[in-house]
C-alpha cells in the first residue's frame, strides 16, 4: 500500500506550489464541511457566502474580524519568537491573563483621584501601559525560562500549568483586592480615557490590530534582520552548534521566553482595554491555544501569520453570526476550522511525495535509459 | 569459477542522484573483494541493495547464478549474506550471546526441540566453538559496553557466522581499529575466505586493500569503474582510478619554525556525559608554527580534552591557559576571543546548522564581524561577499551561497568550515577528525590548507584516528590512553608498531623531545 505514493526527486517548494496547496486544502476543507449543513436544511453555498458575508463583506463585520484577529496575532507572533528559538512555550493563556491583569491595574491607578482624567499625558500613558503590561507577561514567562536554563525543568509542562496559576491568580484578584462593589467578581470598568481608541468609525473596530501588526513588523525585523534574531533562529536549530559558535544558549532561551510572554501579554492588553474594558475571570477563552494553531499555519512566519489570523478571525465571526441568522451551531464551523488546519498541515505531504500512476513510473524509466 | 555473488546493471536512484549507474559486481567463492571508491561513490547504496535494505531500480542480482529477489534484509540473511554495518549493531547492554540469537528464527536455532524457549545456554556453547574455530576469543557471557571495540567487531562477524552467512559484507571494517586489531582483523578474513566463504570489504583506504584483497572492484559516481586484482596494480593506479586524476598522498612540509608558546595545559581533568573521568591529568602545550597531533583510538578522552579547550566542556581539575592568560573557565565566546579557533568532528551535529544557508553558516562562529555600526542589526552585504569570497578561496562546490550548509557533501562541508575558522586568522587553530569520512582528493585539500596556516606562524592542534595523517602533518606526536599521554614521539619514529602499542596502552621505546 505504500506504492501509491513515490517520493518526489525533489520536494515542490516554489511559492505558487505553496499557495495551491494551502488554497487546495482549504477548499477541500470547505467541501467536505458542506455535509455537515445538509442535515440543516441549509444550502452550503448560501451559508458559505453568508458566512463571508458577515465578517468581510461589510464595515462593521470587517471591524469585528480585525477585533478577532488583533490578539491572535500577538499570540502567534509570541509563538514565533518562542519556537523558532527552540524554546516550547505553551503558556499564552497565562500570558494573556497577567498581561490583562498588569493593564488592568494601570488602567485603573493611572487615573487621578477623582476618576477625571488619566494621570499621565496620553503622549506617556500609552507607551507606559504597552510596557507595564509586556514587562509582566515578560517576567511570567521568563521565570518558566529562567527554569529551564538553570535546573533544567521542562519548559512545555511548566507553561502549560503555570496558566492555571495564572488563571487562579486573576480570579483571585477580581473577587478580592480589586473587585469592584457590586454582586459580579470584576473590576470597575476603566475610565474612557484608557480604552483603546475606535480606528474606523461606525464600527467597533480598535487600536488593537495596530498594535498586532505593528509588533508583527517588529518580530519580522528581529528574526531575519537583527543579529540576536539570528541567534535566536541558531539556537532553535541546533544548540549545539550555536554554543559551538560562542552563542551564550541560557541567555537566548531566556530572551525567547520573556519576548513570547510580553508579546502574550499584549494580546491580552488588546482583549481587556479594547473589547472588555474590565477586567473579568476566563477572558482569554481559549485565544491562548488559538494563536499556536495560527502560528503553526503560518509556518512560523510573522508576516505570514497576519493573513492567516485574519482568516481565522473571519471565520469565527462568520460562525457567531450564521449561527444568529440561520441557527445552525457554530461548532460547525470549529469542526471546518479543524479541517482546514488538518488538510493545510498535510498538503506538504504532496509536495514531497506523489501518486504513483503507471505512466509516472514509465517516465522514470525512460529518463534512466 | 561460478561467481558466489553477482550484481549485474544496477540502477538506484535518490531524490536527485543517481546513487547507481548500472554498477555491475561479481564475487568468487573463497575470495577477499574490496569494494573502493570515494564517499558518495555509491558504495553503501550498492551494498544495501544487496543486502535487501534497498530495492533497486534496474538490474538484478545471481547468486551462484541463479536470479534472486531480496523483499528485505531477512530475505538476504536468509540466502547466506551477512553485512557488518560500519557502527556496529549491538545492543550495548545485552550480552554476546543474546546479540548473536536476536532477530534469530526457530528454523535455524540449533536445538529444534526447545522450539520457543530461548536456548541462551545451547547458543552460548556454539559461540564458544565458533570463536575457537576461527581463532576470535569472545567470551559469550559478557556485556557488549564492557567490551572493547575490536571485540565487538568480532561479535559482528560471530552474528554472521552463526546465522552461517556464505557472503560477508564489512563497511569500513577498520575505521575504529588500531593498527593491531586491524592486523587481527584482516588475517581473520582472509582464513574466513578460505575455508570458501566470500568477502566483500567496503572501504576508502588503499593500504588495506593491498594487503588483504584478491581483487578490487572501483566505483566512481555510481559506475563501477573496473575490476582489478591486485597484483596488477598498484596503490597510485588505485587511487587515480578512485577519484579520476592523479593524487598526491604523500605531503611535502616546509622546515619547522617553531615560535612562541601559545596554549598550554596542567594536569587537565574532563568528565564525559556519564560523569567519568575521560582526561586525566594531561599536561599539554602547542607553539607558534607547529602542528602538534594527538593519536589515538576513538574514545580515549581526545574528544573530551578538545571540547574542554573549546570550552563546550567544563574543566573539572588542572588549568588551560593561552599566551599565558588563564581561560580555564572561559566560554566559547572567551576562547574565540583569544584567538582559538575549533573545527568539530561532528561536522553537521556542532560544526554547521544544516538547514542554513552557506552564507548564514559562513558567518556562524563571528557574527560580531557581520553587523552594522551598533551591532545590532546584521550587515547582509558584508556576510555575502564573506561567504562568496570563503567559497571561491575554498574551492567548496556548491551552486550559490543560497544553498542549505547541510545538502554540501561532507568534503564540501569541511572546507567550508575549515575556511571559516581559518579566515577569522585565528593564532590556533584545534582540528579534530578533519578528514574522517572525506576521500582522497579532499583529504588532498585539506591537509594543504593545514600546512598553510601552520607555514603562517600559527598553531595547530590535530587530534586525528587516522595515523598517515597525523604522520604526515604532525610536527609532535603525542599518543593517547584512556585520558593519559602514553608518550610523545617525532613523526619518523613514529612506525605503525611503536604507536600501535602506545595506542593500546603500553608506553613503547618513549622519546621525549627538547623544546627549543
Amino acid at each position: 500500500m505504500f506504492n501509491l505514493f513515490e517520493r518526489r526527486l525533489a520536494p515542490l517548494d516554489s511559492p505558487s506550489v505553496v499557495i495551491a496547496s494551502t488554497l487546495g486544502s482549504i477548499v477541500l476543507a470547505l467541501a467536505i464541511g458542506a455535509f455537515l449543513f445538509i442535515p440543516f436544511g441549509t444550502n452550503p453555498l448560501l451559508a458559505y457566502f453568508s458566512l463571508f458575508e458577515s465578517s468581510l463583506g461589510s464595515l462593521r463585520g470587517f471591524g469585528m474580524t480585525l477585533n478577532r484577529a488583533a490578539p491572535l496575532i500577538l499570540v502567534a507572533l509570541g509563538t514565533c519568537v518562542a519556537w523558532r528559538a527552540g524554546f516550547g512555550f505553551l503558556g499564552f493563556e497565562g500570558c494573556m491573563t497577567i498581561g490583562a491583569a498588569a493593564a488592568a491595574w494601570f488602567a485603573l491607578v493611572g487615573v487621578s483621584e477623582d476618576g477625571q482624567g488619566i494621570l499621565l499625558p496620553a503622549l506617556l500613558f500609552w507607551p507606559a501601559m504597552l510596557a507595564v503590561a509586556f514587562a509582566a507577561g515578560g517576567i511570567w514567562a521568563g521565570s518558566v525560562g529562567v527554569l529551564r536554563t538553570r535546573y533544567g525543568g521542562n519548559e512545555v509542562l511548566i507553561s502549560l500549568m503555570m496558566n492555571y496559576v495564572a488563571i487562579f491568580l486573576v480570579q483571585y484578584l477580581v473577587s478580592g483586592p480589586m473587585r469592584a462593589s457590586g454582586s459580579l467578581p470584576q473590576t470597575d470598568r476603566f475610565p474612557t480615557e484608557s480604552w483603546l481608541a475606535t480606528i474606523i468609525p461606525g464600527t467597533r473596530a480598535h487600536a488593537g490590530i495596530l498594535i498586532a501588526v505593528g509588533a508583527a513588523f517588529l518580530v519580522w525585523l528581529l528574526i531575519s534582520r537583527m543579529r540576536v534574531g539570528f541567534e535566536l533562529v541558531v539556537t532553535g536549530l541546533s544548540p549545539l552548534a550555536a554554543r559551538y559558535s560562542g552563542i551564550d544558549v541560557g541567555r537566548r532561551y531566556l530572551l525567547a521566553a520573556v519576548g513570547a510572554g510580553g508579546l502574550g501579554a499584549l494580546a491580552g492588553l488588546v482583549e481587556v482595554l479594547g473589547t472588555q474594558h474590565r477586567l473579568m475571570d476566563g477572558l482569554s477563552g481559549g485565544l491562548g491555544f488559538i494563536g499556536i494553531v495560527v502560528a503553526l499555519l503560518a509556518k512560523l512566519n510573522p508576516l505570514l501569520i497576519v493573513p492567516v489570523a485574519l482568516l481565522y478571525a473571519a471565520l469565527s465571526v462568520g460562525a457567531d453570526a450564521l449561527q444568529r441568522s440561520t441557527g445552525v451551531p457554530s461548532s460547525i464551523i470549529f469542526i471546518l476550522q479543524s479541517l482546514i488546519v488538518l488538510f493545510v498541515m498535510a498538503s506538504d505531504f504532496i509536495r514531497y511525495w506523489r501518486p504513483r500512476l503507471p505512466r509516472f513510473g514509465a517516465a522514470i524509466v525512460q529518463e534512466e535509459r | 569459477m561460478l561467481p558466489a555473488v553477482e550484481l549485474r546493471g544496477i540502477v538506484k536512484r535518490f531524490a536527485n542522484v543517481l546513487a547507481n549507474d548500472h554498477a555491475s559486481l561479481s564475487v568468487l567463492p573463497g575470495e577477499v573483494h574490496a569494494l573502493l571508491g570515494e564517499n558518495g561513490a555509491g558504495k553503501s547504496t550498492l551494498m544495501q541493495v544487496l543486502y535487501g535494505s534497498y530495492h533497486a531500480d534496474g538490474g538484478e542480482i545471481l547468486l551462484d547464478g541463479s536470479p534472486v529477489h531480496f523483499a528485505n534484509q531477512r530475505a538476504a540473511i536468509h540466502a547466506g549474506i551477512g553485512m557488518i554495518h560500519q557502527d556496529f549493531m549491538l545492543v550495548r547492554p545485552f550480552t554476546v550471546a543474546e546479540n548473536v540469537v536476536l532477530g534469530l528464527d526457530g528454523e535455524l536455532q540449533l536445538y529444534e526441540e526447545k522450539r520457543g524457549i530461548l536456548d541462551l545456554a545451547g547458543a552460548s556453547r556454539r559461540i564458544e566453538e565458533l570463536s575457537t574455530h576461527h581463532g576470535l576469543q569472545v567470551d559469550a557471557g559478557a556485556r557488549i559496553e564492557h567490551l572493547p571495540v575490536g571485540v565487538q567487531q568480532r561479535v559482528e562477524i560471530l552474528k554472521l557466522l552463526y546465522r552461517n552467512a556464505r557472503i560477508l559484507i564489512l563497511d569500513e571494517p577498520t575505521a575504529v581499529l588500531t593498527p593491531q586489531e586491524t592486523a587481527k582483523l584482516l588475517e581473520t578474513l582472509r582464513s574466513l575466505a578460505a575455508e570458501g566463504r566470500s568477502i566483500i570489504i567496503v572501504t576508502h583506504k588503499l593500504h588495506e586493500i593491498i594487503e588483504v584483497a584478491d581483487r578490487v572492484t572501483i566505483m566512481r559516481d555510481g559506475k563501477t569503474v573496473a575490476t582489478v586484482a591486485k597484483e596488477d596494480t598498484t596503490e597510485a593506479e588505485l587511487a587515480r582510478l578512485m577519484v579520476g586524476r592523479d593524487v598526491l598522498l604523500r605531503v611535502r612540509k616546509s622546515p619547522l619554525k617553531r615560535g612562541a608558546t601559545l596554549l598550554t595545559t596542567q594536569g587537565l581533568k574532563v568528565n564525559d556525559d556519564r560523569g567519568e573521568e575521560a582526561v586525566s591529568g594531561i599536561d599539554l602545550s602547542v607553539n607558534a608554527g607547529e602542528i602538534v597531533g594527538i593519536a589515538g583510538v576513538d574514545g580515549n578522552g581526545q574528544s573530551q580534552l578538545v571540547e574542554a579547550l573549546a570550552g563546550l566542556r567544563p574543566v573539572m581539575g588542572g588549568q588551560i591557559s593561552m599566551e599565558g592568560t588563564d581561560i580555564t573557565h572561559g566560554t566559547p565566546a572567551c576562547r574565540k576571543a583569544c584567538g582559538i579557533a575549533y573545527v568539530p568532528a561532528d561536522r553537521r551535529g556542532v560544526g554547521s546548522v544544516g538547514t542554513l544557508s552557506i552564507e548564514d553558516n559562513s558567518v556562524l562562529c563571528n557574527l560580531g564581524a557581520f553587523t552594522g555600526k551598533f551591532g545590532v542589526f546584521r550587515d547582509r552585504a558584508r556576510s555575502r561577499s564573506h561567504a562568496r569570497d570563503l567559497v571561491a578561496r575554498f574551492g567548496v562546490k556548491a551552486p550559490d551561497i543560497r544553498f542549505p550548509a547541510g545538502k554540501l557533501s561532507g568534503g564540501n562541508l569541511q572546507k567550508m568550515i575549515l575556511g571559516r575558522e581559518i579566515m577569522q586568522q585565528p593564532k590556533l587553530l584545534i582540528v579534530e577528525q578533519p578528514t574522517r569520512g572525506l576521500d582522497v582528493g579532499a583529504i588532498e585539500g585539506v591537509w594543504a590548507e593545514l600546512l598553510k596556516v601552520r607555514d603562517s606562524g600559527q598553531g595547530i592542534l590535530l587530534v586525528s584516528a587516522e595515523l598517515e595523517e597525523i604522520r604526515n602533518l604532525a610536527d609532535r606526536i603525542l599518543v593517547i590512553f584512556e585520558g593519559r599521554f602514553m608518550g610523545e614521539l617525532r613523526p619518523e619514529d613514529a612506525d605503525d608498531e611503536t604507536i600501535g602499542l602506545m595506542m593500546a596502552g603500553r608506553s613503547g621505546k618513549t622519546r621525549t623531545m627538547t623544546h627549543v
